[in-house]
């Protein structure tokens, strides 16, 4: 028999009310925008913030966190009438089974604009990755901070967020940034400030600032695409590592890229399996350099054959293109490649390119990944341009950060290493004062501290002009210097660990990366660099 | 018909043109050769199409940024 007691009792423990409310809100925010925003993001060929996310990580894994964030209108009792979920989902997934955390901008509310964001959210889920020592992705896709903030706020803020810990982020775990959209103000900094980010082309932008405040202030009249497209960053400016066809490229690239990172700079990267020999022999590489020193030659032929097939990730493949920057497999272990490619101003050490170097360097030694360096370097780049755009500072970063790298490192030197730049192919003496300068030399290499074809001229200038004929003098001294010049005259020396075949390059490297890996498993932790 | 410019990614002088105005070319085409840093630079087709102009001669010297090719789509 029910006491009056026991009713009490039931209407105290039901918690209906409560569950739909959590109900209810969960749905709004599962519902973004509504229906119509979500249409018009659509027809702008885009998807929506959660549909990023399932097409990023593996099926089923994302794990929302504070999904009923945003925005409730009470009426005058108190209860609520209408939610606005934040325009920031965050949460916890997988990528081939390994954990990370994402931020997606919602564009379908206020534009992904900031004044719907919870702020705290986002960088709640940053300062995660951080404790956690987890992979951190962000989707970018806003509009920026939006004048409506003051409304909100009822007055203004100095900008910034005291706890979002962004560049100490940075030397802890892999970071990555996806523009796909048009990405102001901090939205650039999220895509940049990364170790890979990637855009998509004709639909992302990422900017300072957009068109209305270029206009405003310099009166300049450009188009989102002319001021921040994927031409710009991935070509011009550098900011954004790769361009990606569509979004489920950019996707793509993100796993491939994440797959080569470990956790966080306390472990090493996972070695994959492969059932690529690692003693393969490839005779095509003996000949793949032209005897014709002015001939130049494909260097992505020679990594396509000598690292594990299908391994080669290119990192800004358009920016700096006279170096190549590749993560790689070697018998399944993670390496970072750089390659010089003659095609591409001679393969000189340039501006843009030392940039990348720098980058490429702190990045594979920030997470203890071993260094494989194909050389072919004539040096850093001469001339007026060069001298004028600050050509050598770039140099010095970046011979700076190739010396402050403590990950091992292996140099190949499969053609020319001259002056400062092709001295700048290793670490001399590392950090620690311990580091090799491990190399060996293609019977292709040549190197000096100045060619021999523009040093000829420059010493003997007087004995060829007075000499009857002065081609003929200047080639036989030419002659003459490029016998002195052989690398076997090195190797007598111990200059070079060894001269190698070509073909035997993948042997030699597969027999290095396992002992770079025993160092590199007792080397994980911070880097500490000095100024450069 | 989209035109395409061609530019000069390197300073240096002219030393070959491979292909004459009409004809068709493929993607990554040599269009012709640029002597620089001591060797030979290839300039090549970003994109399929037909050559409309070549905007240079062999011997000249021309810098970073020039205009070398003009392609049609």
């Amino acid at each position: 028999m029910e006491t009056t007691e026991n009713k009490k009792t039931e209407v105290a423990l039901d918690w209906t009310p409560e569950l739909e409310e959590l109900r209810y809100r969960r749905e709004v925010a599962e519902g973004l925008g509504g229906p119509e925003s979500i249409a018009y993001q659509h027809s702008k060929g885009k998807l929506t913030a959660r549909e990023r996310i399932d097409l990023l990580f593996d099926k089923d894994s994302f794990r929302e966190l504070g999904k009923i964030a945003g925005k409730g209108k009470y009426n005058k009792d108190g209860d609520l009438e209408s939610f606005t979920p934040s325009n920031s989902i965050t949460g916890t997934g997988r990528i081939d089974g390994r954990k990370l955390i994402v931020t997606s901008d919602d564009f379908t509310i206020r534009a992904g604009s900031s004044e719907s964001a919870v702020s705290e959210k986002w960088v709640y889920a940053e300062r995660m990755a951080h404790e956690m020592e987890m992979p951190l992705i962000r989707l970018v896709d806003t509009a920026g901070g939006s004048v409506k903030d003051l409304e909100r706020l009822q007055g203004t803020k100095i900008p910034g967020y005291p706890m979002w810990s962004n560049i100490s982020l940075l030397g802890r775990v892999p970071v990555v940034g996806v523009a796909l959209g048009a990405c102001a103000g901090l939205g650039a900094v999220k895509v940049g400030l990364s170790h890979f980010s990637v855009m998509v082309k004709d639909m992302s932008q990422v900017f300072a600032a957009g068109p209305p405040v270029v206009k405003q202030g310099l009166n300049q009249d450009v188009t989102k695409e002319e001021l921040g497209g994927s031409y710009v960053h991935t070509r011009l400016s550098g900011v954004v590592n790769n361009e990606a066809v569509d979004e489920a490229d950019a996707f793509r690239q993100v796993r491939q890229f994440l797959s080569y990172m470990p956790r966080n700079v306390w472990e090493v990267p996972e070695r994959k399996i492969t059932d690529d020999d690692p003693w393969r022999v490839d005779q095509e590489l003996n000949s793949i350099i032209p005897k014709n020193r002015r001939k130049i030659y494909k260097p992505r032929k020679i990594l396509e054959t000598v690292f594990d097939k299908g391994s080669l990730f290119e990192i800004a493949r358009y920016f700096g293109g006279s170096t190549i920057t590749c993560l790689a497999r070697l018998n399944g272990y993670t390496v970072g490649v750089m390659a010089s490619d003659p095609i591409v101003m001679g393969g000189a050490m340039t501006l843009q390119s030392a940039r990348k170097m720098e980058r490429f360097v702190d990045l594979c030694d920030t997470f203890h990944i071993p260094i494989i360096n194909l050389v072919d370097q004539p040096g850093v780049m001469t001339g007026l341009e060069a001298e004028s755009n600050g050509t050598m500072a770039a140099a010095m970063r970046a011979i700076a950060a190739i010396e402050q790298a403590q990950t091992p490192w292996c140099s190949i030197i499969v053609r020319r290493a001259f002056g400062v730049g092709g001295g700048a192919h290793g670490p001399k003496q590392g950090p620690e004062g311990r580091s090799l300068n491990h190399r060996f030399a293609w019977p292709s290499a040549r190197w000096g501290s100045v060619p021999i074809e523009g040093g000829v001229a420059a010493a003997y200038k007087r004995e060829i002009a007075e000499s009857a004929n002065p081609d003929a003098r200047r080639e036989e001294l030419e002659g003459y210097y490029h016998k002195l010049a052989s690398p076997f005259r090195t190797a007598e020396k111990f200059g070079i660990v060894d001269i190698i075949e070509p073909c035997e390059t993948r042997a030699v490297l597969c027999d290095w990366v396992e002992d770079a890996y025993e160092l590199t498993t007792r080397q994980v932790g911070l880097r500490c660099r000095t100024m450069r | 018909m989209a035109l395409i410019q061609v530019k000069a990614e390197i300073s240096g002088s002219v030393w070959k043109i491979e292909t004459k105005a009409g004809q068709q070319v493929m993607e990554e085409d040599v269009l012709l050769i640029m002597e620089s840093m001591k060797m030979e630079i290839p300039i090549m087709a970003p994109a399929a199409g037909v050559v409309k102009e070549i905007k240079v001669k062999e011997g000249d010297t021309i810098a970073e940024g020039d205009l070398a090719v003009v392609l049609e789509e």
